[in-house]
């Protein structure tokens, strides 16, 4: 290269593209033509972002509300009912809304469930304020969740539930099965939900006790505002809204694309508080405690103990996940006493099996698949 | 015919050898503060050195398309990946975790008084025009909570009576 100037080899690289462009086969000069179609799609659709954006229709499958308590919903949704046992759905609470399990028609987990013949209830903790701040994870366990299951075999007639928990609605809804042996629960599954919390990657570096004083934060705070949410989430992958934004650029030509983005966008930009005893006690006795897998946890008087749970158990944990790793998630496995037990890991991320395309093909077949067989 | 894997091999290497040179200049300036200070580009050094030679793998083994875009956008993908893969490092640190809780103590520590001044003159603001405060509505939100889970607890009862009434019917 010697000491050739820098524009000179721009100019050489250029005259190159230039010269293969020239001695290009028909199929090259389509591929071509294609790329510039793609281009010119993608400054229509970026303009049409900008200066029309939409407003994305989520949540569109039918649904009724069966009961409510505090902010709390738990809605029923139409479907035919072909297995005789419901399936209830506990979400996490707080961080984020639950729209993300209907996003859309054709990627929506919820409906994926209902046309496979589920009688599907979704609970819904809702967005809390100053109110609700004397919230615990124990009231949550204690007081919601038992009535919940008590109106789902209520309005379904059946004698017996299924339930599902996903990310923090796993420990939420195994400390409900594992402390209330007298609610009928035939089958669990927990979806990317930590379990074992000394296995949980950077938040439980960042919420250990040397370094963070959860009595002195929600002392002084009351709660934990959905911007710190929001700042403790984009913080665990610095790069994602680059990445997204990369990856939007690049798909930007694509209609479909650019409407699923625009949905998940919204959900992924959407954070919400945690009440403040709630995150006291989810910080100091899972995070920091680890007291749900060591089973030192007692609820209203009631021991919570994962190897009370004796039913079917299916674990479903991403390879990618870290928010809450497979090794944490999988550690149910080991906790509880059922036999009739399985686990799967799938490529991807914590939101990557509820959500998107690869859900709806590696995931959601295989939860529904194993679920029918028990229903 | 020029060929442009070559061409673009040979873009790469100058970018290359300019972004050394610069790295080297900047190393250069800063070694001439007296005090010995740690070198900031060794940690990153790596990431950017396994960027770059993605990139050269990239540009020296994929054949030449027109949509040199996608050489690009793969390029910013392992780029990307590289980095966050570096920032997870230093993020899973004691140090880091120590500095994040440390800023969020000392945040905490001037929050805490500005807090509580603004709370309390809203208050009294409030007050003074004879409005209902946060705390009020708050602790009216409260009650209703607390009467809705006396119905809950009543509804509870009655479907315990209406249990047993159905067992002892059987």
């Amino acid at each position: 290269m010697g000491q050739e100037r820098f524009a000179d080899v721009v100019e050489r690289f250029a005259n190159g593209y230039a010269d293969l462009a020239a001695a290009a086969s028909p199929e090259r000069v389509k591929q071509w033509q294609e790329e510039l179609e793609r281009g010119f799609k993608r400054m229509t659709n970026l303009a049409e972002m900008v200066q029309h954006p939409v407003e994305p229709r989520t949540g569109q499958t039918p649904r009724e509300e069966v009961y409510r308590k505090g902010k709390a919903r738990l809605y029923r949704y139409a479907s035919r009912r072909s297995h005789k046992t419901p399936l209830l759905f506990v979400p996490n609470l707080g961080i984020s809304r639950p729209y993300i399990f209907d996003l859309l028609p054709g990627g929506s987990f919820v409906e994926h469930m209902t046309r496979e013949g589920f009688d599907f209830y979704l609970l819904d903790w809702g967005v809390f304020g100053p109110e609700d701040n004397d919230l615990s994870f124990e009231d949550c366990v204690v007081k919601i969740l038992p009535r919940v299951a008590r109106k789902v075999l209520e309005s379904s007639g059946a004698e017996s539930l299924s339930v599902l928990g996903y990310c923090m609605g796993a420990p939420l809804s195994s400390s409900f099965v594992a402390s209330h042996p007298e609610v009928p629960v035939k089958n669990y599954i927990n979806m990317a939900g930590p379990i074992d919390f000394s296995k949980v990657g950077l938040f439980g570096l960042w919420l250990d006790r040397r370094f963070f004083d959860v009595d002195r934060f929600i002392d002084t705070m009351g709660y934990l505002p959905a911007d710190m949410v929001k700042a403790g989430f984009k913080l665990l992958r610095p790069t994602m809204d680059l990445s997204t934004t990369l990856n939007l650029w690049w798909n930007l030509w694509n209609d479909r694309y650019v409407e699923g983005f625009n949905a998940l966008n919204k959900w992924a930009n959407e954070y919400t508080a945690f009440p403040g005893e709630f995150f006291r006690q989810w910080v100091r006795d899972f995070y920091q405690g680890n007291k749900l897998y060591r089973g030192e946890l007692v609820f209203g008087g009631r021991p919570v103990r994962l190897e009370a749970i004796e039913c079917p158990l299916f674990v479903v944990g991403a390879k990618e996940d870290y928010i809450a790793p497979p090794e944490c998630v999988r550690a149910l496995m080991t906790a509880v006493r059922s036999r009739d037990k399985e686990y799967i890991e799938l490529p991807g991320g914590h939101i990557s099996l509820i959500a998107g395309r690869g859900a709806s093909v590696h995931c959601w077949p295989r939860v529904s698949s194993w679920l029918a067989s028990r229903s | 015919m020029i060929d442009p894997s070559a061409a673009s091999q040979q873009l790469f290497e100058l970018w290359k050898k300019q972004l050394d040179e610069g790295t080297q200049a900047w190393t250069r300036l800063l070694g001439q503060n007296p005090t010995p200070t740690p070198d900031p580009l060794s940690f990153w050094k790596p990431a950017m050195e396994h960027g770059l030679q993605t990139w050269a793998r990239i540009f020296a083994t994929t054949p030449v398309a027109p949509d040199l875009m996608s050489q690009w956008k793969q390029f910013l993908d392992q780029s990307i990946e590289t980095w966050s893969k570096a920032l997870g490092q230093v993020m899973n640190t004691d140090a880091y975790a120590q500095a994040m809780g440390k800023a969020l103590d000392q945040w905490l520590t001037s929050y805490a008084p500005v807090k509580k001044s603004t709370d309390q003159s809203i208050e009294a603001t409030l007050q003074a025009l004879n409005l209902p405060t946060r705390a009020q509505v708050t602790s009216l939100a409260k009650q209703i909570m607390d009467l809705e889970e006396r119905l809950d607890r009543l509804e509870d009862g009655l479907a315990a009576i209406l249990r047993r009434l159905e067992g002892a019917k059987a």
